[in-house]
């Protein structure tokens, strides 16, 4: 497998929101803006590729048995570690993605992509399989925001055009559910020819 | 790897210690700044509740009440040219009503106004509200905001309009925005306290002030925390 398929299979193939269909959690639940489905992707992403290198790292000293929860005590302990410098040096990142960070614990494409793939990879593949599994989980929220907010709250990106007449369904959770079933449709449908 | 018990207790004990060990240093480095940093977000929302900013204006004493496990503490902020009291900044959680995830905390200004007290502005200091609904609380000009900015204190009823109150709640989150109502009610329950501390003070320290409009205090004789924080109010 070539350097750019495997980023691109995480984009379209193996779409982690999409195909796959991991990390709902994080997916519907912050999924209620473009901004923040993309605040969310982008945290995701940054711990994704960094996780992925370090299991890839330390995959051949683990024992089979124990590797999902050695898996799980470095990538909790990693994202600790990130939320705390974050906090306390990039704070103005920390206020935008602050939030999202303890979602990422556990959610579980990190634990996922850990698993199936930088266990059984290098180390630069599993950093491109990091970039292209966050890539796509960064547009898939992303879409899934817009749609959402445009549908509720008659905004896009925060811009608004429409002010109180668009649906508040979609904001909460039964319009996540619907958003995401019918992307999911359309997304597979159109990715299969 | 093939696993063994052996090397399947090794392995494990030795990355939970690793990591244990990390993730402590990690938190003994980033501790202070991570203080500095939340205190510096604070401070700067003392004078933005007041429209001033730290160039023009100083905080002159920093009173607390406890009231239970919670802490209101009421900054007065006065001018550098001249001293005058512009208002007072209090800090304020809501005690009674739990937002839908966590306590919210606010900071209100409030600017006397002859005996009543104008609420300024008001800054979201903490909340965990859902994206999109109950933390739209935090986007300037929301309902919540503009059903207290520039109104009397004692004019408003610490509810949502559905229920009577004047909180004109936001889209979908009555329980945020009712969160929201109680803490300003205890912000103002706040300065109404730290005001009639301030005036006991200055009726038995120098009874030649009473009366006059803008008194100065000295900094140090009216700074006084350690001694209010031991006073804890059950209610």
């Amino acid at each position: 497998m070539n350097k750019l398929q495997i980023i691109s299979k995480g984009i379209l193939k193996e779409n982690p929101t999409f195909v796959l269909i991991l990390g709902m959690c994080p997916t519907l639940g912050v999924t209620s803006s473009a901004i923040n489905g993309m605040g969310m992707g982008v945290a995701t992403m940054a711990v994704l590729i960094m996780s992925n290198i370090v299991i890839s790292l330390i995959k051949n000293v683990i024992p089979d048995k124990v590797r999902i929860p050695a898996f799980i005590v470095v990538i909790a302990s990693f994202v600790t570690m990130i939320e705390m410098l974050m906090q306390a040096y990039v704070p103005s990142l920390y206020a935008s993605l602050g939030v999202f960070i303890p979602l990422i614990v556990v959610n579980c494409i990190i634990l996922g992509r850990a698993e199936a793939f930088a266990s059984k990879n290098g180390v630069l593949d599993s950093a491109l399989d990091g970039i292209g599994i966050g890539l796509g989980f960064t547009l898939s929220l992303t879409a899934i925001g817009a749609v959402r907010e445009v549908l509720g709250a008659g905004s896009i990106f925060g811009f608004t055009f429409a002010e109180g007449v668009m649906p508040l369904l979609f904001i909460l959770a039964p319009g996540g559910f619907l958003v995401l079933g019918y992307l999911m449709v359309l997304f597979n449908r159109v990715a299969k020819r | 790897m093939k696993s063994s018990l052996k090397n399947m207790v090794v392995v494990l004990f030795i990355i939970t210690t690793v990591s244990a060990l990390l993730v402590a240093l990690v938190n003994n480095m980033t501790k202070e700044a991570i203080a500095l940093s939340n205190q510096q977000t604070k401070d700067a929302a003392k004078y933005k509740v007041l429209s001033t900013t730290s160039d023009e204006a100083y905080i002159l004493c920093d009173t607390t009440r406890l009231i239970g496990d919670f802490a209101i503490n009421v900054s007065t902020v006065a001018q550098k040219s001249d001293n005058a009291i512009i208002g007072y900044a209090v800090e304020a959680p809501s005690i009674t009503k739990s937002g839908y995830a966590d306590r919210i905390i606010l900071m209100v200004g409030f600017v006397e106004d002859g005996e009543d007290a104008t609420i300024n502005h008001v800054e979201v200091l903490s909340q965990k509200e859902t994206p999109g609904l109950g933390a739209n609380m935090t986007k300037p000009g929301n309902s919540l905001e503009q059903s207290v900015v520039g109104k009397q204190a004692s004019t408003l009823k610490f509810s949502v309009t559905k229920e009577g109150g004047s909180f004109d709640a936001l889209t979908g989150s009555t329980i945020s925005s009712r969160a929201y109502a109680n803490a300003v009610e205890s912000a103002y329950a706040g300065y109404l306290w730290a005001k009639g501390r301030l005036e006991t003070d200055k009726q038995s320290g120098n009874d030649t002030a009473s009366g006059a409009s803008t008194t100065q205090y000295d900094n140090n004789t009216e700074t006084e925390p350690e001694a209010q924080k031991g006073e804890v109010e059950n209610e």
